[in-house]
């Protein structure tokens, strides 16, 4: 019997023979995420725990047979992290349930594998919200995978990012004995999870954005706010391509309209150029639509709305000599106008849709990265240069854009979201592949801050030579420490075993 | 060498046609389970299969999307093992409902089901069912004379569409016809029309099955077979319009048979749709029953075909209607549907039940649908869970409330 074997029937022991499967066909359902340009990944099995302790028991004989394991919440990532194509695939989506909303203490315990979504339709029943209301993938995409991901979403601009209200996290950790922890105020066995910081070190931060390379986060803790009632939405479009004047207005807002800022997209004027092309005939507007610059998206928000005048009015003082109010039907007459628009999840949640495969069938191979506004503009030229350079490197009918979508953050940095699309063919995954890790290392080396890892962002990071040989050192030091045998999600960042030099990874001379 | 997607196209000519529609899939996964409160109307969850099996990537519709794409690409087989899996769906598509990408996956599945039969691999208590229906002309195996004996049970003559001209053809559908629990649906039907001096005919023992299941199950010789028989009757008795009391059959005849309809110039209602139209032209007066009741849609009704508004306004004029959790595009599958009943019967009870339970959750007495089959798995849970709500269809409720 072989190891994979005999694993497979020591944990279909415990987790009963419903919850574990090695056919090919539950195989091939579970071999790819949102990308085009991994191959289909067939793991040896896949498992579907309901609790940390079949979690645990899992690692428990994986170390035993030595059988990598790689964690898998909603399965939306986008750049390879939750497919495998050996081991064993642990299926995190039963361990959904809320098991606490603590309305007294603004915190709630939640299994893992729930939804954003189901999250947060339950916390709005109580006049409550998580402020960041996860990935843009919020129906399908699970706590878990936000917290490992590190990920941005809407609410990001005042809330911040995912790991932001992570007060801690309940942990598997990938060692011989399946070693559950808890982090924060919660490794405190007498205490409430109130606060992520002053028990102990941070250890929470270990695990946020660690893509399940250090752990398997089962629980999470997550901060709660009162959900404001009052928010709106307002477009401007900026009177020329000028992102030195994009910024000085994102520093400006940030400065005078602070809390008032839910968010704030931008769209690029070549992505709005793209879309105008798109629209179906009976959706033209009558006139062609005069696109000069940036389309500026404001959420603003209030608990009361006197308040909410307030931002109103300094957002359009703020823009006014700048850019002029617009709205989306100048494009396309089938969208709504501002002032019909109401807050529901579909919009945040539906909203990259369009840009993920803006042809249906082509799939964007995501390079979304956070760069200071101050510098936009080189960063935009730095990109822009970079698909230029390459263009014949290009998978056929591929589309390339600096940022499809801009998301400022809460202080003096955004989201250049994008990336380039390719078709999820066999003949054309080598050379997207090779092009997404060239093209994530030229961002990383112009300073570039990527944070969905996964399996293709993490290793690019590695071979621009970003990371000393110190800190590479320190995370291998670390890994050793919860995952001995190198188990746990293993091609992230290149990591195999404790041994391996990763420097012969980097990439140079490009 | 031929490229895979053209041995593919040779290999699996229902697939072939739809190429463009799941490969567009770009494995969200929004379909497994988005819950959105903010939604109109809420919405609680999709795939009822999923949440009624051991819940594996198979069992809803990005699984069943990235399969498809590997038997496609050559890299998996039709089995029976496989098939065990896709006719565990209802073909509700819920997952198309929630699909931002416009994906009709009900149509993809049936596809598969059509290469599955075709290779040997469908089940084999459909292929009993669908070769039923191309003998006798229903899928219950019964003597198909038996589709005129509910007329007995009327103590008025309605017309008989082979004998006697008629423009509009009642279309009763092999279960309200067949199920002596179910013929009520056929007596009130007549009943209301009668009342409402509707000129109409029925088919009684030559009424053939509109290859409903046939079509959903993947039986396409089935289908082809008793579809081309109607087409010879509808075309032979000179309808102008058909109207029919059954979810499965109105969807079949407005989208499967699309083409022939169109050719013949005949145009499709439900029963419902019927009798709203009317009832709005010559302001019929319908009485309040004072019933409280909620109101189930069936899929066929609803996601497939868009008729969420007319059983609702009617049922507001005759009774106090609360809605269930999860309605409209968003409804919950009763679990009979795409040959699930039939193939897996514990399963298609199992999501019967948890309906019952979210009808049981609005306090009301009645759960009132427009489905035989509905009516008929939604019946079976009521029994299965000793609840007190009770299953009736809309028309029953029309007849009551018709002076």
């Amino acid at each position: 019997m072989s190891k994979i074997e005999s694993a497979y029937k020591e944990i279909e022991k415990f987790i009963g023979p419903d919850f574990i499967s090695n056919k090919d066909f539950v195989k091939a359902a579970y071999s790819r995420n949102v990308d085009p340009a991994f191959p289909d990944r067939w793991a040896d099995m896949i498992v579907r725990p309901e609790s940390p302790k079949e979690v645990s028991e899992i690692v428990k004989i994986a170390n035993k047979y030595k059988i990598p394991i790689v964690p898998r919440g909603g399965g939306a990532d986008l750049v390879g992290g939750a497919a495998t194509d050996e081991g064993i695939l642990i299926d995190l989506t039963r361990m959904n349930r809320i098991l606490e909303i603590n309305e007294d203490n603004f915190y709630c315990i939640v299994e893992t594998g729930v939804t954003w979504g189901a999250l947060v339709s339950e916390l709005y029943k109580k006049d409550l919200t998580t402020g960041i209301l996860g990935p843009g993938s919020g129906y399908s995409a699970t706590i878990g995978g936000g917290l490992s991901n590190s990920t941005a979403g809407f609410g990001s601009t005042k809330y911040g990012l995912v790991p932001d209200i992570c007060l801690g996290v309940e942990v598997v950790l990938p060692n011989p004995k399946g070693a559950i922890i808890k982090t924060g105020a919660a490794s405190n066995k007498y205490a409430e999870p109130i606060c992520r910081y002053g028990v102990a070190p941070d250890f929470t931060g270990l695990f946020m954005g660690s893509v399940g390379t250090l752990g398997i986060i089962t629980k999470a803790f997550l901060r709660l706010v009162p959900n404001s009632p009052y928010k709106i939405r307002k477009n401007y479009m900026l009177n020329s391509d000028d992102y030195t004047i994009l910024f000085q207005l994102m520093n400006k807002l940030q400065r005078e309209v602070r809390d008032g800022l839910h968010d704030l997209y931008i769209t690029p004027k070549m992505i709005l150029d793209l879309l105008s092309t798109f629209v179906k005939k009976e959706d033209k507007p009558p006139k062609r639509p005069r696109i000069k610059g940036p389309v500026l998206m404001f959420i603003l928000e209030a608990f009361d709305e006197r308040i909410l005048d307030v931002y109103i009015e300094q957002v359009d003082e703020i823009m006014k000599d700048h850019a002029r109010p617009f709205e989306w039907t100048e494009i396309d007459t089938s969208y709504d106008l501002t002032k019909d628009w109401k807050m529901n999840l579909k919009f945040p949640y539906n909203y990259f849709n369009k840009f993920i495969a803006l042809i249906p069938g082509r799939i964007s191979c995501t390079t979304c990265h956070k760069v200071p506004i101050a510098s936009m503009a080189e960063k935009k030229q730095l990109s822009t240069e970079f698909d230029i350079t390459h263009q014949s490197e290009f998978p056929p009918w591929s589309m390339a854009a600096f940022a499809s979508s801009i998301h400022l953050l809460p202080n003096g940095h955004c989201v250049f979201a994008g990336g380039f699309n390719a078709e999820n063919r066999e003949d054309q995954r080598d050379a997207s592949m090779k092009l997404w890790h060239k093209k994530v290392r030229a961002q990383v080396r112009y300073g570039g801050i990527h944070y969905w890892l996964g399996e293709s962002i993490s290793q690019s990071i590695v071979e621009s030579g970003a990371y000393t040989p110190e800190f590479i050192q320190f995370f291998k030091d670390i890994k050793k420490a919860v995952d001995p045998n190198f188990l746990l999600s293993p091609k992230k960042f290149h990591m195999y075993n404790y041994e391996d030099n990763l420097s012969k990874y980097v990439v140079n001379n490009e | 060498m031929a490229k895979i997607s053209d041995i593919s196209k040779e290999k699996y000519k229902y697939l072939a046609k739809l190429e463009q529609m799941f490969l567009t899939c770009i494995s969200c996964g929004d379909c497994r389970e988005a819950v959105d409160i903010t939604a109109d109307p809420p919405k609680d969850g999709v795939c009822v299969a999923r949440e009624h099996t051991s819940g594996f990537e198979p069992f809803f519709s990005r699984g069943k999307m990235q399969i498809i794409r590997s038997i496609w690409q050559g890299k998996l087989s039709l089995s029976k093992d496989l098939a065990e899996v896709f006719y565990q769906c209802p073909t509700c598509n819920a997952c198309s409902e929630t699909c931002a990408y416009d994906m009709d996956n009900a149509t993809v599945y049936e596809a598969l089901r059509a290469e599955l039969v075709e290779a040997g691999c469908g089940l084999e208590s459909h292929a009993s069912m669908n070769q039923a229906m191309v003998d006798l002309f229903n899928p219950y195996g019964r003597d198909n004379k038996q589709k005129g004996n509910w007329i007995e049970q009327l103590d008025f003559i309605i017309k008989n569409a082979i004998t006697e001209k008629a423009e509009i053809l009642y279309f009763v559908g092999c279960t309200a016809a067949l199920t002596p629990e179910i013929q009520s649906v056929a007596l009130n039907t007549v009943k209301v029309l009668k009342k409402m001096n509707v000129d109409f005919a029925v088919l009684g023992e030559h009424e053939v099955c509109c290859g409903s299941v046939a079509m959903r199950t993947g039986d396409r010789r089935a289908f082809n077979s008793v579809s081309s028989k109607n087409r010879e009757i509808f075309e032979k008795c000179g309808i102008k319009t058909i109207i029919t009391s059954c979810a499965g059959c109105y969807r079949t005849l407005k989208i499967d048979y699309a083409d022939i309809l169109k050719e013949l110039e005949i145009e499709i209602l439900h029963t419902i749709e019927f009798i709203h139209r009317i009832s709005l032209e010559k302001t019929i007066p319908l009485k309040n029953l004072e019933l409280n009741v909620t109101y189930h849609d069936p899929c066929h009704t609803g996601r497939h075909t868009g008729l969420y508004e007319e059983p609702r306004d009617i049922l507001r004029r005759i009774a106090n209607l609360t809605e269930m959790k999860n309605i409209k595009e968003n409804a919950k599958c009763c679990g009979a549907g795409g040959g699930v009943k039939k193939g897996f019967p514990e399963l298609s009870l199992e999501i019967a039940k948890s309906r019952i339970k979210e009808a049981e959750e609005t306090g009301t007495d009645y759960i009132v649908s427009i489905c035989p089959f509905c009516y008929r798995n939604l019946s079976d849970a009521i029994k299965a869970l000793n609840s007190k709500i009770k299953m009736i269809d809309l028309l029953e409720l029309i007849n009551q409330a018709l002076k």
